[in-house]
């Protein structure tokens, strides 16, 4: 797979900031963008397309801070996007799927209790999001890519539950 | 449909040659013209060699010309001359076609005021309207009027512009951008890119002023609705999130205001004449009202004489219509990631954003006064002519333009769900992959739909092609994996990949989405068209069509030559089939005179006579190489089936929904 960090020309590390990122991404499709070969023939235009296709799949890797934790996960050696019992997603513990879904049931009750109840929810949600992200990079600084995989992995399940809770909002 | 082998594009393994091994070609800077092709009206500007955009005007002085084409007369009229003949011709003059380019009839849910007519093989996917008895589609109408725009541009150039950059609305999907792309091949221009419309709004309005931060542009055309938020850093225009509807705009108010005119004058059912009669009417009392209080309309036919319409009135009508712009306009942000206290500007493109309720809920939802001294009308086709200049090998000082793809793309998996493989707002050109999987060890084929929208089930969303890879080896549940890619290039425009990676044997089947037009089709507009129907058109066409029909019985030759005995793979009575579609054709071959349509129809017979051969032949082939046969001959044998599967568009065997594999 490849190494977006490499392909933007950015160290691996997870204190880049999102103007890191756009600098560094805005200097690589300066030169490899498809405007730049317009006029030339199919094969200059169909290799920068591509050039710039993969500056992009890069990008949309880090330009989030979430995005460059995992990227961060998955250079060494974790894939959160995969399943595979050693190199993929790990399982969260079952104290923390149980909570999960009783969660997922006070979304109902929370709306049936009327609009301040749901942003009460929201709120608590987003903080926990915001410190599960915290962990993964305290994790990452001291060389810990499991716990800051398994740290991410709960930031996906309440980020699932927030749209869900957005969703019963509007 | 075609198949390639592509054995470089392992996963996570595509080399690509960097940007600067050998230095890209480029032609001599060009003549690059900039089409703003609107529902109401188009323009056309040019800004040659660094200039400043100029948005040119016919002899009598108007930039703007009426998208209306009015088949009365041979060749049809367009502009201002057609508009003049809609009321006593309501059904054969064409206006608003872009509302319906790139849809199928069952895609319109407005009433749609003219005949409709449909040719054989259109399966209800295209729009053909009926005018006088002659069929005409979206594409074919609005290919009249950019050739109107280019001849404006070729007089103001003194010479033929060599491409154009024609601006599309950004929410516009992949089937509209398409036909946007066919009208423009049938008026015989090259298109240098499709641009978004607020995109190039954005252009005229940032090089003009070296602007830099976040700016909103709310686009409120005659037909179509986007608002894109973008940063403007030393340049670069970045797109960061598009919405919009493109079924909303100023001839939503037109209509609102004539059926209250109708109501008012107590017409009931009112015919085409009385209608469109209501609908001009309409539109001058709109455009009374931006400037005064109160206006006056009068409607001959139905008895209206000086009907007073205030503005207020007016903005109580238009309330409904006004709410649909919310919606996109708070997504747009909320996809940027953006609040409102960062904007720092708005900008207002489109005729209708000079209706006063407009420019006052712009302001409310973005919680400043817009910006609109550039001419709202103008400022698209301005910034189409900056970026056709860059592109015609005029590079302006650090201009970069970074766009997205408007709606997510996706493929249907098992249940009907949507697994979407490249979102909404990503940047383009784009590539992304996603590896699926078989649901049983009977699944042998696998059909890719591919859609494009938000919603969770494929149905709720637009279909753009479905198509089958077949040839999976027989494996136990879960263990076959086919990836799908998917390629946006940088007009927005998909090439999907499909790719069966367990074999060995790369498959790959790549597919361009139509809308219904196949581009056989186009490609007979292209000759049909007034301008283009000469000799070599001809010619050229019956020239490929020859090559086609020509490798389809070579492909057919050797595959009958190998296993053309074996009942196994040929039973006697589809040989006999193919064997004689075959000799029809090398008849059709050795006769220069047969016309390119004819040579296509028996290329079709027979492949679809030799498709059932070559299926099983390439299946065999895949059994075998699983048990370990010779690398080389299975290779062969596999390349013959898929010279044969070439170009088998239309084919949907049974279909075999995938299951999504989470690896």
């Amino acid at each position: 797979m490849d190494d977006p960090f490499a392909i933007l020309g950015l160290p691996r590390s997870a204190d880049l900031g999102r103007a890191d990122v756009d600098r560094a991404y805005f200097a690589a499709l300066e030169a490899a963008h498809p405007d730049k070969v317009a006029g030339g023939d199919e094969a200059a235009r169909r290799r920068a397309e591509l050039a710039a296709a993969r500056i992009n799949e890069a990008y949309r890797a880090l330009r989030t801070p979430v995005g460059r934790l995992e990227t961060l996960c998955r250079l060494g050696g974790i894939d959160l996007d995969s399943s595979d019992p050693k190199r993929g997603a790990p399982m969260p513990d079952t104290a923390f799927l149980t909570e999960m879904i009783e969660r997922r049931e006070a979304i109902e009750a929370a709306r049936r209790a009327g609009a301040g109840a749901l942003e009460d929810l929201r709120d608590a949600v987003e903080d926990e999001a915001d410190e599960a992200v915290a962990q993964a990079r305290r994790a990452l600084a001291g060389g810990d890519v499991a716990a800051a995989a398994r740290a991410l992995v709960r930031r996906r399940y309440l980020a699932r539950l927030l749209d869900e809770i957005e969703e019963a909002m509007s | 449909m075609s198949t390639e082998h592509d054995p470089g594009a392992a996963p996570g393994l595509f080399q690509i040659e960097e940007p600067d091994a050998g230095a890209p070609k480029r032609r001599a800077a060009g003549l690059g013209i900039g089409i703003d092709l609107g529902t109401t009206h188009s323009l056309v500007a040019i800004a040659p060699h660094g200039a400043p955009p100029r948005v040119l005007e016919d002899e009598a002085g108007r930039a703007l010309l009426p998208s209306v084409v009015a088949y009365v007369t041979d060749p049809p009229r367009v502009g201002a001359e057609a508009l003049a003949l809609q009321v006593e011709h309501p059904d054969r003059v064409l206006s608003s076609v872009k509302r319906f380019m790139g849809r199928a009839p069952s895609d319109i849910d407005e009433p749609i005021p003219y005949a409709l007519g449909e040719r054989p093989g259109d399966d209800g996917r295209v729009v053909r309207f009926d005018v006088g008895g002659r069929l005409v589609t979206p594409a074919e109408v609005s290919a009249r009027i950019l050739e109107v725009l280019v001849a404006r541009a070729e007089t103001a150039l003194g010479a033929k512009p060599d491409g154009a950059v024609i601006t599309v609305p950004a929410y516009f999907d992949e089937a509209q951008r398409k036909a946007t792309k066919d009208a423009a091949r049938i008026a015989g221009i090259e298109v240098y890119r499709l641009l978004a419309e607020p995109t190039a709004a954005a252009l005229a309005y940032g090089l003009d002023r070296s602007e830099q931060g976040v700016f909103v542009v709310f686009d409120l055309g005659g037909g179509t609705f986007d608002v894109s938020v973008l940063r403007l850093d030393k340049g670069v225009f970045q797109v960061l999130a598009t919405a919009g509807d493109t079924h909303l705009g100023g001839d939503d108010f037109d209509r609102v205001l004539a059926e209250h005119l109708l109501r008012a004058a107590k017409v009931e059912t009112p015919s085409k004449h009385v209608r469109a009669e209501a609908l001009a009417a309409a539109r001058a009392v709109k455009h009374a009202l931006t400037t005064q209080p109160v206006a006056a309309a009068t409607l001959p036919r139905a008895g209206l004489e000086g009907f007073e319409v205030t503005r207020e009135a007016f903005e109580a009508m238009i309330r409904p219509v006004l709410g649909r712009l919310r919606a996109p306009a708070r997504r747009a942000l909320a996809d940027a990631g953006v609040e409102k206290d960062e904007i720092d500007g708005v900008v207002l493109v489109g005729g209708a954003t000079r209706v006063p309720a407009v420019k006052r809920l712009a302001e409310r939802l973005f919680g400043r006064p817009p910006l609109d001294d550039i001419d709202p009308d103008q400022v698209v086709a301005q910034g189409a002519a900056i970026q056709a200049d860059i592109l015609s090998g005029n590079p302006r000082e650090g201009v970069t333009l970074l766009d997205v793809v408007p709606l997510s793309l996706g493929v249907e998996t098992m249940g009907g769900l949507v697994e979407t493989i490249v979102p909404r707002n990503a940047p383009i050109p784009i590539r992304a992959r996603q590896v699926f999987t078989n649901y049983s060890e009977e699944q042998t084929g696998m059909t890719i739909h591919v859609v494009q929208g938000e919603r969770e089930m494929a149905a709720d969303c637009r279909s753009l092609a479905r198509f089958e890879l077949s040839g999976i080896p027989r494996l136990p549940p879960s263990m076959a994996r086919v990836e799908v890619s998917f390629q946006v290039d940088a007009d927005g425009l998909l090439t999907v990949t499909a790719r069966e990676l367990m074999t060995g044997v790369s498959q790959t089947v790549e597919v361009k989405p139509t809308y219904g037009l196949s581009d056989d089709e186009v490609e007979r507009l292209v000759l049909d068209s007034l301008d283009h129907a000469d000799e070599d058109f001809e010619a050229r066409d019956r020239a490929e069509a020859r090559v086609e029909l020509d490798r389809v019985c070579t492909a057919v030759r050797r595959a009958l030559a190998a296993d053309g005995d074996d009942a196994a793979l040929l039973p006697p009575d589809e040989r006999r089939a193919v064997a004689a579609a075959l000799e029809e054709a090398a008849a059709a071959l050795g006769d220069p005179a047969r016309p390119a349509g004819e040579l296509r129809r028996l290329r079709e017979r027979l492949e679809a006579e030799s498709e059932p051969f070559a299926r099983r032949r390439m299946e065999r082939a895949l059994a075998e190489r699983m048990a370990g046969r010779r690398v080389a001959e299975v290779e062969r044998a596999v390349g013959d089936a898929k010279a044969l599967d070439e170009r088998r568009g239309g084919h949907h065997p049974t279909m075999t929904p995938p299951a999504p594999a989470t690896e």
